[in-house]
């Protein structure tokens, strides 16, 4: 009873806002923009303190073999990047910038996500820099590539465009639990599971 | 209290509640098979009854559904009735907890989930708010929907025929996307659950039918025959062999009541026209030549 007299006197809406803005507040330092490709490059994740950024193969897919990619930091400050690792069937890349002491985001769980929990993304769509998104997760489904490998994918609802790829999808506590990567029928944005990175990319 | 309003739980909580809310529904929610391509949406709403969108059934039968437990079974047509879009199948053995109801209405800005099983990979959500709740709405055959509501949350394909849920996972409508092309359209509960219980009695809904074409006019006082309304409804148009016409209603008159109800707008009409009044021959007032007449008309069924 004394804890429903409290929720009754608490504003939620604004409650959850001042809780959404500290999480984005935190995690914009850690989101870069990744500028190849067109129509605003694409996002990454700064995956260690040491400069390795995370992102999608397909925002580095079209840079020239062994040429430097421009990376900028929510700083403002750019550096060049040079691809350390790919795999295209997962769409990921992983990118190395020589740059120490960089913010990183803690990591969720992404095998325990539920459908309906909310979610928010950080990118660039369309060239607007950290631009927020929030919405739930709409699905957890599973697509077969080359009719061989399954690869678990989130489903959301959280408004997605071009500059978005790369970027971090969040949970509620903050942490990374996927990677933006397409956008489905104009209306459902397709994310990476981080456990899927973890597992059969960052760990091979 | 200071202290709890930045409590970073709070977030979490409504997140979590918002999860609960699609997992409650979620054993309620079955996948319909009846087209060809996308499979629909369904919503167990008695015991072994499970209601659907009309335009999700392409075929009356060879029909299945999916449940939350990946049991694929059988489904019998029922009904359906294409004025509101809503069909209803009978599946034997489901042993399904028909979804619980929202106790209230639903509240323009209201937080709503939008839901649906259109494939076996489990239930698919999307968060909204209700953006209108309003009525009456003209639909196809004429058919007049007392009620519906609108919400921004993205129907993803395959969500026909499912539910319009709140915080609680109580259901507030039935979605029906095919109705109005791009907009995402849900009957209300109560509407939809009166329409499902008609059609698992008899399979499809009696609207009955005057065969006149008809505008409200506004009805100066001395012109009222007694009656106290300010409106009533001018006949411009009787049908050959129609139920008006067999009745005696002529051209000119004016419509102010039916079956003891008064009639002083087009809207008014169709409701009274409805289910048990089918087939009977009810009393029609009309006012004709400055006075009132009672005619009594045989209400038709098409």
């Amino acid at each position: 009873m004394i804890v429903e007299a409290m929720l009754d006197r608490l504003e939620l809406p604004a409650v959850a806002s001042a809780r959404l803005a500290q999480l984005v507040d935190r995690a914009r330092p850690c989101v870069v923009q990744v500028r190849s490709g067109w129509r605003g490059a694409g996002a990454g994740i700064i995956w260690r303190t040491d400069g390795h950024i995370l992102t999608n193969y397909h925002v580095i897919a079209a840079s020239q073999r062994g040429a430097a990619i421009p990376v900028v930091l929510a700083d403002g400050r750019t550096f060049a990047a040079q691809v350390v690792d790919h795999n295209a069937a997962l769409d990921l890349a992983l990118l190395k910038i020589a740059a120490p002491d960089l913010p990183v985001l803690p990591i969720g769980d992404s095998t325990r996500l539920r459908v309906g929990e909310l979610v928010f993304a950080i990118g660039h769509p369309w060239g607007q820099t950290n631009f927020v998104t929030a919405g739930i997760v709409s699905g957890l489904a599973i697509a077969l590539r080359d009719n061989q490998h399954q690869i678990p994918y989130i489903q959301s609802d959280v408004r997605l465009a071009p500059g978005n790829s790369g970027g971090p999808l969040l949970n509620v506590a903050g942490q990374v639990v996927g990677i933006n990567a397409m956008i489905a029928g104009g209306d459902l944005s397709v994310a990476i599971p981080i456990h899927v990175a973890l597992e059969r990319f960052l760990r091979v | 209290m200071e202290a709890t309003y930045s409590d970073p739980q709070l977030l979490s909580m409504l997140s979590n509640q918002m999860a609960d809310a699609v997992e409650r529904i979620g054993s309620a929610l079955v996948m319909v098979n009846g087209r060809q391509r996308q499979a629909a949406s369904g919503i167990v709403y008695a015991p072994d009854l499970v209601l659907t969108a009309d335009h999700v059934l392409e075929r009356e039968d060879n029909l299945t559904i999916q449940t939350h437990d990946q049991r694929t079974l059988a489904a019998q047509f029922v009904g359906r009735d294409p004025s509101t879009d809503l069909a209803v199948l009978r599946v034997n053995d489901l042993g399904l907890t028909p979804a619980a109801t929202a106790a209230d209405p639903a509240r323009v800005g209201q937080l709503t989930l939008v839901v649906g099983r259109p494939s076996s990979s489990g239930p698919m959500a999307s968060l909204g708010i209700v953006s209108a709740v309003g009525g009456p709405l003209r639909m196809r055959r004429g058919l007049l929907l007392e009620q519906y509501i609108r919400t921004d949350a993205i129907p993803y394909p395959g969500f026909s025929g499912g539910p319009l849920i709140d915080g609680q996972g109580a259901v507030l409508g039935i979605l029906t996307t095919g109705l109005i092309s791009g907009a995402t359209l849900a009957i209300p509960t109560p509407i939809a659950w009166r329409i499902a219980s008609t059609l698992a009695q008899q399979g499809f809904i009696k609207r009955g039918f005057l065969g006149i074409s008809s505008q409200p006019v506004h009805l100066p006082e001395a012109q009222r025959a007694g009656r106290t309304q300010e409106q009533g409804l001018l006949i411009v148009r009787v049908e050959p062999g129609s139920p008006a016409e067999a009745g005696g209603m002529l051209i000119g008159d004016i419509l102010v009541s039916l079956d003891g109800q008064s009639v002083t707008d087009t809207d008014d009409l169709q409701p009274l026209l409805m289910n048990e009044r089918v087939g009977k021959t009810v009393p029609v007032e009309v006012i004709r030549g400055g006075s009132l007449h009672t005619l009594h008309v045989t209400i038709g069924q098409r």
